[in-house]
């Protein structure tokens, strides 16, 4: 367990240079908004800290996107300074930015760094040419890792890569020339997702229209076996699914959404979760602009987690993170975890898909691979 | 009575049996031709579907004929699959004549030739009638000559019909008044009525459909059955037209309905004899057996927790269903459910569709299988209808299977392919007689097991649809047949267990467990499949242990939906059934039926 009774904010920057095949996230290519924007997000800043004052110490502020490393550097600035004014905001707080290499030099990381963003996270993506080609990204391998260097010769030093594999195509050969390009850099933290498809992105229409062929699950499974091997022989251990850590450096605001903590989130389609309610906003940049002028907020829906669907999240973030601490969780939800349990648990065991200490039941490198199946399989 | 008729109508699926009655009764006024919902007579949703006539149902009509008599004319219909041959010799021996169907251009079929034997031996007057004349590929001459070859009748006793061109439908009338002699009966002998179909009505109970052979029977009077000990009284009693007609009395000869407060069709059986309670006959009409079922197989709901909802909707069904048999059984794999006894293939399908439509009950159905009879080396006699209930091989003296008496139709040119099949199906050559040069009759004995699955299906798709088929029942024989275990893991799954003949244990073992590889998805752990007699492992499978299946990203947004996504997949594995550590989708408990030999 990393923190205890801290929440994080999140600030969703929808501005983008173009939309990459993968994404799905909402996100727009014009930049014309941006000071209506800004004005919007303080404002909203502005409504709940009003609402909901000095309830918690933040300990993360997190900008996603969208690409928010196009922004000013001093426009972060402000909305920091802003959230600084509104909300209780820890010293020690991991402030992290979102980058995509080839918007940012070594000297705007610099003035990102004076904004107040200690923690940044590069969408690498991949280091071979034809993968970045294909995933539609702006820069090559070496804009990529010169985006590294200058974030860390900046005085960033809290570095993470996003890293894509299971990519049409894809060997392993590949993949690992491109885990070693990444264990290489000056980086603490890599998140490696393998290729999801989502509805309504590009990649999706070509998978549907027949253009491209995904690669199935023995070699996902291949690739993700040699991900966590290779990343663990370099000191990145993993610590959920798809993120691996050098330690001492897994990401706070991540591990605030795993274990099951408030976040605000402000800003296009941000999710929230305080008060036991998921909340989230309109995606559309307009519509977020004239609700919030209006009323304030801009949510377009919520719901109210039941005491089951609570315990439910609960269970299957945790075992997707860092483990579930069966007396913490019975407690919790005066539950018998194990009595339910225990059949599916020891052959959980005796297959070496998960480990139990006597406290805590975390997956194996294994068990992660079928995390979605064991978490429906428990009660 | 001499100016009343009984007949029906005799003719293969398909040809035309319901449009050639819907004409009678629209050229006899009886319904317009906006009435004739296209085909009255299939008044179920699922008879009209499937094109079958699946309960029969009567009708009266008055025909003026060209002699200047006025004459009653009661259409018997019979329901036009081998499933319930019994309720077809029960509508006929509510008869004097039958209309013999035969398509123009298809000719004669099996189920054509095994209901005129029926018919014939009814003591029935036969009207060959050929439909569809005015196809372009209809070819009367020759299906003349094979009608001529099959009644010994003369050519122009043949009539020429078109019932969707609305030719030779008077001749038929006419031949119907002429040929067909009037019921014979005294009205003042004590009452006997034959039952020859029922049905439930949820207001009024069950209504039985009656040929009064003697006496009269009226509203108010006592009535006995002979299959039964209850009484009842006759509170309606009428005539059938295109709704019941209240006469309040039905003499000999006569054909109608009679309500009774009646709360269960199984009072009603076909088949069965009514008279007056204390006064009445002393002996039933002749040719009354209790229904049987051929067809055996678990009904299980989809989810375990609708047991009950499934017993209620079976207890409501069965009123209207007096063939359908059912009692409460358990698997260790499906739960609690119920083993029912159908009159065979087609009738445990269309109770299933009913129950999921008519009662919205989804359920499990397991192989079918037939029963058998067991003898112990104890001298025990067991009865089996659940191969689960086998006895162990070591206490077996012998065992017995039902047989049938099988009869195929079809071109000459598919005999060879015919019967290489009826070989792989264990059955026993009797005899080929040729209904014309083109056309043979094959005769042959198979276990009824063998022809329970697929064997319609593989007929009709080795002889392109121009095969036909039907069967009887002649008796149980005895045969080596072995039990065939399924197990996972090593945990053996009652459900899936079968009774094979032992010649095709092997090969049955390993096509399931093959079958089963591909039906049974990946799980967390590796499944192996074993094909068992006894302790003797015959065939084996394994299905691998899923290697990936987690979603990569899980954020702030991410967090709702994937926790529906969860909730929905446990859905799914609600209705999956868990034996062991093994999830078994519910496919998989029929996957035998899908195995191409």
């Amino acid at each position: 367990m990393f923190f205890r009774d801290h929440a994080g904010i999140y600030i969703h920057i929808p501005f983008c240079d173009h939309k990459c095949i993968y994404c799905d996230f909402y996100s727009i290519i014009t930049s014309d908004n941006i000071q209506a924007y800004l004005k919007a997000l303080k404002k909203e800043i502005d409504y709940y800290a009003e609402k909901y004052q000095n309830r918690n110490n933040y300990v993360s502020v997190f900008f996603g996107g969208g690409t928010p490393s196009l922004m000013e550097p001093k426009y972060l600035g402000e909305i920091l300074d802003h959230l600084h004014k509104r909300f209780s905001i820890k010293q020690s707080a991991e402030i992290t930015m979102e980058t995509n290499p080839g918007t940012v030099n070594r000297e705007k990381f610099r003035e990102f760094r004076h904004a107040g963003i200690n923690r940044v996270s590069v969408g690498i993506q991949s280091f071979d040419k034809k993968e970045l080609e294909f995933l539609t990204r702006i820069h090559d391998a070496e804009t990529a890792k010169s985006a590294v260097y200058d974030a860390y010769m900046a005085g960033i030093e809290n570095l993470s890569l996003d890293l894509i594999f299971n990519l049409p195509g894809q060997t392993s050969e590949i993949w690992l020339k491109t885990l070693s390009e990444a264990v290489n850099l000056p980086v603490k933290h890599i998140s490696a997702y393998s290729l999801i498809l989502e509805r309504g992105t590009i990649l999706n229409k070509m998978v549907l229209k027949g253009e491209i062929d995904l690669q199935g699950e023995e070699i996902d499974a291949d690739l993700y076996e040699k991900t966590i091997g290779f990343l663990g022989d370099y000191g990145f251990e993993q610590y959920e699914v798809s993120n691996f850590a050098k330690p001492g450096y897994e990401c706070v605001h991540n591990s605030i959404y795993w274990q099951a903590k408030e976040y605000h989130g402000f800003g296009t389609s941000a999710h929230s979760y305080f008060d036991g309610k998921r909340r989230w906003n309109v995606s559309s940049l307009k519509f977020y602009i004239d609700a919030v002028n209006e009323k304030g907020h801009a949510i377009i829906g919520e719901e109210e987690l039941t005491f089951d669907e609570r315990k439910e999240e609960y269970r299957y973030l945790y075992l997707r993170h860092t483990g579930l601490n069966i007396r913490e969780y019975d407690e919790l939800f005066s539950e018998d975890f194990m009595t339910k349990n225990e059949p599916l648990v020891l052959e959980l065991i005796n297959h070496g898909l998960a480990e139990y200490d006597g406290v805590t039941l975390q997956m194996t490198g294994k068990g992660y691979a079928v995390c979605d199946e064991i978490i429906a399989r428990i009660e | 009575m001499n100016n009343i008729r009984n007949f029906c109508i005799i003719a293969h699926i398909d040809h035309g049996k319901s449009t050639i009655a819907d004409r009678l009764l629209e050229y006899t006024g009886t319904i317009t031709a906006r009435e004739a919902k296209d085909q009255i007579l299939d008044s179920m949703d699922l008879e009209r579907e499937r094109g079958i006539t699946i309960k029969s149902h009567a009708i009266a009509m008055e025909y003026k004929a060209k002699d200047g008599n006025v004459y009653a004319l009661n259409l018997i219909d019979t329901p036009g699959h081998v499933d319930f041959t019994y309720e077809v010799s029960r509508s006929l021996a509510a008869c004097e004549g039958a209309l013999l169907i035969v398509d123009a251009s298809q000719g004669v079929e099996a189920q054509t030739i095994s209901n005129l034997y029926l018919a014939i031996d009814a003591g029935l007057e036969i009207i060959p009638v050929l439909n569809k004349i005015d196809l372009p590929g209809a070819d009367p001459d020759k299906i003349k000559a094979q009608v001529i070859d099959l009644l010994g009748c003369k050519d122009e006793e043949i009539i020429l019909a078109s019932a969707k061109a609305n030719i030779g439908i008077e001749d038929i009338l006419e031949a119907i008044v002429k040929t067909v002699p009037p019921p014979v009966g005294d009205s003042t002998l004590p009452l006997q009525a034959l039952i020859f179909d029922s049905v439930f009505d949820p207001y009024r109970g069950a209504i039985a459909y009656i040929r009064v052979k003697n006496g009269i029977i009226k509203e108010r009077d006592k009535l006995k059955f002979f299959a039964h000990d209850k009484v009842y009284e006759a509170e309606e009693v009428g005539v059938l037209r295109l709704n019941k007609i209240r006469t309040g009395s039905l003499k000999a000869g006569e054909v109608g309905y009679v309500i009774g407060g009646i709360k269960d069709v199984h009072d009603t059986k076909v088949g069965d004899t009514i008279t007056i309670n204390k006064t009445g006959a002393a002996h039933p009409l002749p040719g009354y057996k209790e229904i049987k079922p051929m067809v055996y197989s678990g009904l299980y709901p989809t989810n375990t927790e609708q047991y009950e909802e499934l017993r209620d909707a079976l207890d409501k069904y069965r009123l209207n269903d007096a063939a359908l048999v059912f009692e409460p059984e358990t698997s260790a794999a499906l739960g609690f459910g119920f083993r029912c006894g159908f009159l065979g293939m087609l009738h445990m399908e269309i109770v299933q569709e009913r129950l999921y439509r008519e009662f919205n009950q989804a359920i499990i159905t397991t192989l079918p299988n037939v029963e058998y009879i067991v003898y112990k080396k104890s001298g025990e006699k067991v009865i089996v209808d659940n191969p689960d209930h086998m006895p162990l091989p070591g206490e077996i003296e012998n065992v017995e299977e039902p047989y049938v008496k099988a009869q195929i139709v079809t071109p000459s040119e598919y005999v060879g392919s015919i019967m290489k099949l009826a070989m792989d199906k264990r059955g026993i050559y009797k005899n080929t007689v040729y209904i014309d040069p083109t056309r043979a009759d094959l005769s042959y004995e198979f276990p009824l097991a063998e022809i329970i699955f697929d064997f319609y299906d593989k007929l009709k798709s080795i002889s392109r649809g121009y095969a036909s088929f039907d069967y009887e029942f002649i008796g149980n024989r005895e045969s080596e047949l072995v039990k065939l275990d399924l197990l996972l893991n090593g945990e053996p799954v009652d459900a899936l267990s079968m009774i094979v003949h032992r010649s095709k244990a092997y090969d049955w073992g390993r096509k399931v467990a093959d079958k089963l590889k591909d039906l049974i998805p990946k799980q967390l752990f590796e499944i192996n499949i074993q094909a068992a007699i006894g302790t003797k492992v015959i065939a084996k499978s394994v299905v691998k242990a899923m290697r990936k299946n987690v979603l990569a990203k899980c954020y702030g947004g991410d967090i709702s939906r994937k926790r529906k996504l969860l909730e929905k997949q446990k859905e799914g594995k609600k209705r999956m059934k868990q034996v062991g550590n093994v999830e078994i989708p519910q496919e998989a408990f029929l996957a035998v039926l899908q195995i191409d030999e």
